[in-house]
């Protein structure tokens, strides 16, 4: 007993302290990566990183953002060459966001990203975004106006998707899902750049649309909005809608989405599919400037709710005729239902969807209500 | 045991066990020239009786070891004005003069020269009358004493302000005070083969278990040292798993202290000449309790005490855990915090380790500056070494500014469980070497490793970690959180063994 112990001692710690990897790292060697691009696939890949370089030490610390942009045979063989130009050693758990430049979204992501989805070292948190007329190196190179890098701004944008709307942001833990399903074609969110007083400044605004890995065409924000109510995610969009309140009186009124309820369901009615969408709107209204109604006039707050479903009926016609006809991508995932719903239905016409999704006919019934008028406060009135 | 030791402790000193001679000069030549020889500060007071047949007498004592004037009024100005009957002599004379003359409420009779010897050391004054082979022991003592004050290491805002002194008599009373109660039992014994220091034993008889009382006197019995000047060393002596650098027993400056852990069944030993008494068995769960958390509000006693368990993770966990972040996990750390961090070390020409180990050695140079220092130099010192140092190590690029707020909250934090602050060092130094070298794999390594050798001591033959590991709902009342204390209706099952009821009945607030 007393002479085994030693040996089982030393074995024990031999198998429990030196058979795992070593990676002691002195923090001040790393150089954070915050951003990740791929703005060209073919013939090299061209990969862009924003870094963080700092500097001071002491007891004032400086941050500023570092964009370096190298070729390389593969993305990861270009990320890692970039240590070289950096002179440290590029650390990649802290990156926010992946950005790829149109090029390589019309040309097919699955190169670009194949590497980010199973990376190690990079978080599953990362956004994913698609750069709309620019590349990923202008946007990096561009000019937040209050976060430190591009990186950190995205990021913040992307974290108040559910007030500032107009686009769905998409973490990198959900691509392979949203890539790899059947029935629904993927979207991505894009960012683009504006000018803001000489600047150029990244938003987030708008959908870019796929079909299998190649995207085929972009969705402005507005429409990224419909998409959001018809997917049923909780965005607290506004609404301006031009809303007739006389004779021929017309008055912008702000309405602000603050419920939906959407029940898609696929229908096979001798032989001939179809699919019916049923939206319940829940609504309040933000702002209406001129109009001199008040919500406490019922006729009024009944003929409101007529003109909002007119509308949205409208808006969301548009919206169904250019992914049916225009782009053919079922990124509402109708084959997903009927896939799941029908699987009959889908095992005859699974091969063919395409065609069937261009023509398919959807019944659409849009509810509106206006929950939260503000009753209790009358509008402005100005004495005349 | 060496056979030596043995027979040394038996062997006579010379004259020590020989009878007094009835001759009062032979008796102060021995006493002059061999059990009190060379000592300056023997008096020897030479008077006479009065009346007829006048007796000389001797009061032998030591100088400032008595009280003077006592002495004067009560035996020598009774003894100067008695006559005692002229028939009688020898022994029924010192017993009548005991008996009808010395005003002294303790005095006994002494027989040989070696207690002769051992009384005045102690205090008390012995008379000699000419005739006689007995002398008459006075309780005299009286040195110098410092008064009851509240203990310097233990202070409370809320609770009593007593703390222990040097003398044990004053001590055990201080103790008796809190458990008046004919249960209260002490226990002499004597520890010391020169000093002969004398540790008393306290406990309650109806509360605590014999079995325990026999132990720690078995225990102080077989000790055999030269001398004992502080409990401390009787602590370290009885001590149970001496390897360990966690304290098995327990000690405190307050008597309301221990006699709270009499109650809980514990034995209390104090030490004559030791403000510090000693408290067994003690679990780990002593040292995140203080006595203010059963004196203030529970739900704030808890919260202290569960700020003391944070506290000492902190203490002992922090540097570790930073060293393993920076250097092994930078991607657990917050983006920005781990910017700021990288940009803070950029100049720094130490890895993280060499930092922890530089500024924790300077912050314990500085508080053992501080310690021994007087009160407004210590202050001096501790301010010059925190801000001046701190500030001007960090503009130097000498140690990174993060590692400053590192060592500061580790050492204040170590500041809040006094009791296990000095082994919280030895256990931070273990962690921040494991992390250095291992990551956090290291430091759970390291944390395994402590919880191991807790688990393994015992206190007394009371479980080290008893109370902790335990899901009882009686025996968890009084650990991370101390709940009412009409809640608290049973004693500790571990120690107290007897009489294990605490409230008779529901009493006092409304409980639920």
């Amino acid at each position: 007993m007393r002479r085994g112990f030693p040996r089982l001692l030393s074995l024990l710690l031999v198998t429990a302290l030196l058979t795992g990897c070593w990676d002691y790292i002195e923090i001040e060697a790393l150089e954070f990566v915050f951003g990740l691009g791929v703005d060209q696939v073919e013939p090299d890949y061209v990969v862009v990183v924003e870094m963080v370089k700092t500097s001071g030490g002491g007891q004032q610390v400086e941050v500023e953002p570092l964009v370096l942009a190298t070729k390389g045979k593969s993305v990861s063989a270009a990320g890692r060459s970039l240590s070289n130009p950096a002179g440290l050693r590029a650390f990649w758990p802290h990156a926010y966001v992946f950005l790829m430049s149109e090029q390589v979204a019309r040309e097919g992501i699955v190169p670009a990203m194949e590497n980010i989805v199973r990376s190690r070292h990079i978080r599953s948190t990362v956004w994913v975004f698609i750069t709309k007329d620019c590349t990923a190196e202008e946007v990096f190179k561009s000019k937040p106006p209050a976060a430190n890098s591009v990186s950190e701004h995205l990021n913040a944008i992307a974290l108040m998707q559910e007030t500032i709307s107009g686009f769905i942001p998409l973490q990198v833990w959900q691509l392979s899902q949203a890539f790899a399903a059947e029935g629904i074609a993927a979207i991505l969110p894009t960012v683009k750049l504006v000018h803001e007083q000489g600047d150029l400044v990244p938003i987030v605004e708008g959908t870019a649309v796929f079909k299998g890995d190649r995207m085929v065409g972009w969705l402005d924000g507005h429409e990224s909005d419909i998409l959001c109510l018809l997917k049923g995610i909780i965005q607290r969009c506004y609404f301006v809608i031009d809303t007739k309140v006389g004779e021929n009186e017309f008055f912008p009124i702000t309405y602000e989405l603050v419920g939906n309820r959407v029940e898609i369901k696929p229908q096979d009615k001798d032989g001939k599919l179809s699919v019916s969408i049923a939206l319940d709107l829940h609504f309040s209204v933000e702002e209406m400037g001129r109009a001199p109604y008040s919500f406490r006039d019922e006729a009024f707050a009944r003929s409101v709710q007529a003109q909002l479903a007119t509308a949205f009926t409208h808006w969301i016609r548009e919206f169904l005729s250019k992914t049916q006809q225009e782009y053919n991508a079922d990124i509402l995932g109708f084959g997903q239902l009927v896939r799941r719903k029908e699987p009959q239905v889908w095992r005859r016409l699974g091969e063919n969807w395409d065609v069937h999704f261009r023509d398919l006919p959807v019944d659409l019934e849009v509810k509106c209500k206006v929950t939260m008028a503000g009753l209790s406060s009358e509008p402005l009135r100005v004495r005349e | 045991m060496f056979f030596w030791q043995k027979t040394k402790k038996n062997a006579p000193q010379p004259r020590g066990l020989d009878d007094l001679n009835p001759s009062l000069e032979i008796n102060l030549h021995w006493l002059k020239a061999d059990i009190l020889a060379s000592d300056e500060t023997i008096v020897y007071r030479r008077f006479k009786t009065s009346g007829a047949k006048a007796r000389d007498c001797v009061l032998v004592y030591a100088d400032n070891m008595v009280k003077h004037e006592f002495l004067s009024q009560f035996v020598l100005r009774p003894m100067m004005q008695s006559s005692p009957p002229k028939h009688l002599r020898g022994e029924e004379l010192i017993r009548y003069l005991s008996a009808n003359v010395i005003e002294s409420d303790g005095s006994e009779l002494v027989a040989r020269y070696g207690e002769i010897g051992d009384k005045i050391m102690n205090g008390v004054a012995v008379l000699l009358v000419d005739g006689c082979p007995l002398g008459i022991a006075v309780d005299a003592k009286g040195w110098p004493k410092r008064a009851v004050t509240e203990p310097p290491s233990e202070s409370v805002v809320r609770g009593p302000r007593t703390g222990f002194s040097e003398d044990l008599g004053v001590n055990i009373s201080l103790v008796r005070l809190k458990l008046s109660s004919p249960n209260f039992k002490t226990r002499f014994l004597y520890v010391g083969t020169q000093t002969k220091t004398k540790v008393a034993i306290l406990y309650l008889d109806n509360v605590t278990s014999l079995d325990l009382v026999e132990e720690v006197a078995r225990r102080i019995d077989a000790i055999e040292i030269d001398a004992v000047l502080d409990s401390g060393y009787i602590q370290e002596m009885i001590r149970d798993a001496p390897y360990s650098p966690f304290p098995t027993i327990g000690h405190t400056e307050r008597p309301d202290v221990a006699a709270a852990k009499i109650l809980e069944g514990r034995v209390a030993v104090l030490v004559d000449g030791s403000p510090f008494a000693l408290t067994v068995p003690y679990l780990l769960v002593e040292a995140f309790q203080a006595n203010e958390d059963y004196y203030n509000q529970w739900m704030v006693g808890s919260f202290h005490r569960l700020i003391r368990y944070i506290s000492y993770f902190i203490t002992t966990s922090t540097p570790a855990i930073y060293i393993a972040l920076i250097s092994y996990h930078p991607q657990l750390i917050p983006t920005n915090l781990v910017v700021s961090i990288s940009a803070s070390r950029k100049n720094v020409p130490f890895p993280g380790i060499v930092e922890v180990i530089l500024m924790g050695l300077v912050f314990e140079i500085l508080r053992e500056g501080g310690v021994r220092l007087p009160r407004p130099i210590g202050q001096a010192i501790s301010i010059v070494g925190a801000i001046v140092l701190g500030e001007a190590a960090v503009s130097a690029s000498l140690v990174s500014a993060p590692m400053i707020i590192v060592v500061g909250v580790t050492g204040v934090a170590g500041f809040v469980n006094p009791a296990l602050n000095d082994i919280a060092v030895l256990i931070r130094l273990l962690f921040v070497f494991l992390a250095a070298g291992l990551g956090l794999y290291g430091y759970v390594f390291g944390t395994i490793a402590i919880v191991l050798l807790l688990s393994s001591m015992e206190s007394f033959g009371v479980p080290y970690l008893s109370t902790m590991t335990t899901i009882r709902p009686q025996d968890i009342k009084d650990t991370v959180v101390r709940v009412p204390w009409w809640q608290m209706r049973l004693r500790p099952r571990y120690l107290a063994t007897k009489d294990r009821q605490r409230l008779q009945r529901r009493t006092g607030s409304k409980g639920p």
